[in-house]
């Protein structure tokens, strides 16, 4: 090719590639997206009642912006194009925050927000000062070290100060015993493509609960593993990579199959696993219907009448079903869903052993109400 | 509007050269004034009309100058147009800068205006003067069509950060300039070139910033990591954006002049400026240096016109201490070299030469990004170890070897190195063909890669759902 032929082909390449592009941009426009399941939140649409104010305090103008940037067509290819680039090309080790190693893929996290501890302890500690300073039964506190604690040390990445999380959770909740759930866990006891924990590799972690809350003795020695497929965990779109699917794994007994859950919100029963919901946007919602403000598991196979309360996030759905074998009932709180100021009409604590079971994650959210 | 986003490159951009393409050649440059005007107002619509009134300032006072050339008067009115632009940019940047400076030295409580920085004031009240100046002075004719003038002013491939496009650089192309699949096809390729540098380079080389900022684990080693990516990240940034606005004046016909010159390969300070932002250190040079008499006065005076000179570059930059400090930084290592170290230095192997400018510039792109004085000196003491920090740390670690990648890139990229290579490649028969097949496919590859930045740029996963 000689250079006149060169000049004709760079800018015909050109015009083309934005003719294109502006092309695939009108027909978005058409019928433009409204949700992204992946982002899990809505598209921004173009923007309505423009007014010359609206256009002056540019108001107008930021809406179309982010309109130009959601309902750009082929979105989820180029979020791949640019991980893929930055991961693989550039080198860097992670790209918006997610990084993988060996087909695993975790969100990398330095520190802690210390205002988000601070809160979310502090409800924590709410609870126990209306609840539990007269309870006549045990309350525990387990923490759930989040996917990175283990990635970071596997693989060299920068992790929070875990250490000071737990100090401080055991200094502002003295009277609750604390369970050590880190030496339970390894990196492949959570899904390569989700944040959560596998059910079916729980043992450990059931031992040490079940020996510290004294339910041991009270648990099956079979289970029935099943297996439910596709899985695609939250990191699988999130993180842009798109790496093939897994295979999600959850546990059976008689035991376990005759529970039932009570969700006082909608007074609907369903049994522990609801299958329906694997195919939800969320197939971690498989356990337990997902997150819920109060729900109460009824296990009518229980050799004991020991009940338990739970304040749990979606880690203690997972591990529910099978914490619920060693009690007669169940109830399961979700303080990001329920008023901690309510709970005195909608529980009685008395006789009841209490566990607090939270992952990092949430502890270091500012979702607690 | 900023040129790496999507709004521009697929509606903007297409849009104006669908219909430039499409007018004849005498509505050119109404339509390029339109779409100038329709670009500004996007990022600051209240401050259209002030940028048009400083157009229509310059216009007027560029007519009245010439009318009255000769007489006393053409003199009076070139002090009119100079006042009336330094004037607005003066009370609109400088502004609260000097109220904050009073209230702080007499202890007063003048409250401070709050005033919007107009994107680009800078730049096009430069442009405006370098009229009214080259008007006077008889270096440029008086620009008699308004639309030209504006159309000057207000091009959008310059107006918000450059290069400084002097009027007697385009005088001739505002009025005829010719559109060749040649010319095209160069601003294409400047432009995506650009472009690339901007997003893919500068941009995460900005993370990197960010990372060292927010780590609480810093050392010594990362300072100066922290400080080379500061550096090459300004480098990318703002040539990026020279080259994308080079190569967009190109798509339309014009020609500026080059901005940047590969400023990381000088052997002393005084060729450092030669090759960073060449367009202001032209224009501080014809306008306010010659003027003051250059460097044909005494010692004495030399050192004032070069002090002037560097105390304004800076202050040009931003109103903030560290600014003039900045610049006064420069006029230092300016007037040394100058005085004693010019000799020195041409006997200096290379390789150290080139780390003298290096140390020196990297020290200095650490004062310009820093956030107050107080700031500027923890970063520059944390580098040279005043800062009780360990010589390295495990975030040092991790953060070198994961943009060390991006690093090498930006290092081999701020040299003439890639731009030798192609040229050879060019220059053989074989590879030259080769090389112009692959043309259009680099810019393609690299224009998919910036898109996919910038779709990438607006994600933002709602987190609460997810525990």
């Amino acid at each position: 090719m000689n250079q006149k032929a060169k000049n004709i082909a760079v800018t015909l390449t050109f015009c083309l590639f934005i003719a294109a592009a502006v092309l695939l941009c009108a027909l978005r426009a058409r019928d433009p997206l409204t949700y992204s399941s992946v982002e899990k939140r809505p598209m921004a649409q173009f923007p309505s009642n423009v007014t010359w104010q609206s256009v002056v305090d540019k108001t107008s103008i930021e809406q179309f912006e982010d309109f130009t940037v959601d309902q750009f067509p082929l979105r989820e290819f180029f979020r791949s194009v640019k991980a893929r680039f930055v991961l693989n090309v550039l080198g860097l080790k992670e790209n918006n925050g997610y990084a993988v190693e060996d087909g695993s893929i975790a969100e990398i996290k330095s520190s802690f927000n210390q205002q988000h501890l601070d809160h979310s302890i502090g409800r924590l500690a709410y609870i126990c000062d209306r609840y539990l300073a007269d309870h006549d039964g045990n309350a525990y506190l387990a923490i759930i070290p989040d996917k990175n604690y283990y990635f970071a040390k596997d693989y060299g990445y920068p992790a929070p100060d875990y250490d000071a999380l737990i100090e401080q959770a055991k200094q502002q909740l003295p009277a609750l015993e604390y369970i050590d759930l880190f030496d339970t866990l390894t990196l492949d006891d959570y899904y390569k493509t989700d944040w959560h924990w596998d059910q079916s590799k729980l043992a450990d972690v059931i031992g040490v609960l079940g020996e510290r809350m004294a339910f041991s003795n009270r648990l099956p020695a079979e289970y029935e593993q099943h297996a439910l497929a596709p899985f695609y965990g939250g990191y699988h779109d999130q993180s842009a990579l798109y790496p093939a699917p897994e295979t999600m794994t959850y546990l059976t007994n008689d035991v376990i199959n005759d529970c039932t859950v009570y969700d006082y919100a909608t007074g609907e029963t369903t049994g522990v696993y609801v299958p329906s919901l694997f195919e939800s946007e969320t197939s971690y919602d498989f356990f337990l219907s997902g997150m819920k403000g109060l729900q109460r598991i009824d296990n009518p196979s229980a050799s004991t009448d020991d009940e338990l309360i739970v304040f749990r996030d979606s880690f203690g759905s997972s591990i529910l079903p099978l914490i619920a074998q060693g009690y007669r009932t169940v109830y399961v709180v979700d303080i990001r869903n329920v008023i901690p100021a309510t709970l005195g009409s909608l529980l009685d604590f008395s006789g009841k052993d209490v566990l607090f079971l939270f992952s990092t994650t949430v502890l270091d959210s500012n979702t607690f109400k | 509007m900023i040129f790496s986003s999507i709004s521009f490159l697929y509606y903007f951009l297409a849009a104006c050269l669908l219909v430039y393409f499409l007018v004849p050649s005498r509505l050119k440059n109404l339509v390029l004034l339109l779409f100038s005007l329709a670009f500004y107002f996007y990022g600051e619509p209240v401050y259209t009309l002030l940028m048009l009134a400083s157009t229509l300032s310059a216009y007027v006072h560029g007519l009245l100058i010439d009318r009255t050339r000769g007489t006393k008067w053409s003199r009076v009115l070139l002090w009119s147009s100079v006042v009336t632009s330094i004037g607005l940019l003066g009370f609109f940047k400088y502004s609260d800068f000097f109220i904050s400076n009073v209230n702080s030295l007499f202890s007063s409580d003048i409250p401070l205006l709050r005033l919007a920085l107009p994107i680009g004031i800078s730049f096009y009240t430069f442009q405006t003067l370098s009229y009214t100046i080259d008007v006077y002075r008889g270096d440029a004719k008086v620009q008699k069509s308004f639309i030209r003038l504006a159309t000057y002013v207000t091009l959008f491939p310059q107006l918000i950060a450059g290069p400084i496009v002097r009027y007697t650089t385009v005088e001739q192309e505002l009025s005829d300039r010719k559109h060749s699949f040649e010319g095209f096809a160069a601003g294409v390729n400047r432009f995506v070139i650009g472009l690339a540098k901007k997003v893919l380079i500068a941009d995460t080389l900005g993370l990197l910033i960010k990372d060292f900022t927010a780590s609480g684990d810093r050392s010594v080693v990362f300072a100066w990591v922290y400080a080379i990516a500061a550096s090459l990240q300004l480098y990318f940034d703002f040539s990026g954006y020279s080259d994308m606005a080079i190569g967009l004046g190109r798509l339309f016909g014009f020609h500026f002049l080059e901005n940047f010159n590969y400023p990381f390969i000088s052997k002393s300070i005084t060729e450092f400026w030669r090759r960073w932002h060449m367009s202001l250190g032209q224009w501080f040079r014809d306008y306010v240096y010659i003027p003051l008499g250059g460097n044909r006065v005494s010692t004495w005076r030399w050192i004032r016109n070069i002090f002037v000179v560097w105390l304004l570059t800076g202050f040009w930059h931003g109103a903030d201490w560290t600014f003039i400090f900045w610049g006064l930084y420069f006029a230092l290592f300016l007037l040394l070299e100058r005085l004693f170290l010019a000799k020195w230095l041409d006997k200096l192997p290379r390789l150290l030469s080139h780390l003298y400018v290096a140390v020196v510039v990297l020290v200095s792109f650490v004062l310009f990004s820093a956030d107050g004085l107080t700031g500027a000196a923890a970063d520059v003491g944390a580098m040279f170890g005043f800062g009780n920090l360990p010589l390295w740390s495990a975030d040092t670690a991790y953060y070198l070897s994961s943009y060390a990648g991006v690093l090498i890139v930006a290092l081999i990229g701020c040299t003439p190195l890639v731009k030798t290579v192609a040229k050879k490649l060019y220059g053989y028969r074989l590879s030259g063909r080769v090389m112009n097949v692959l043309e259009p496919v680099f810019h393609v590859c690299l224009l998919v890669l910036v898109t996919a930045y910038l779709v990438d740029g607006s994600f933002s996963a709602f987190l609460y759902f997810r525990f």
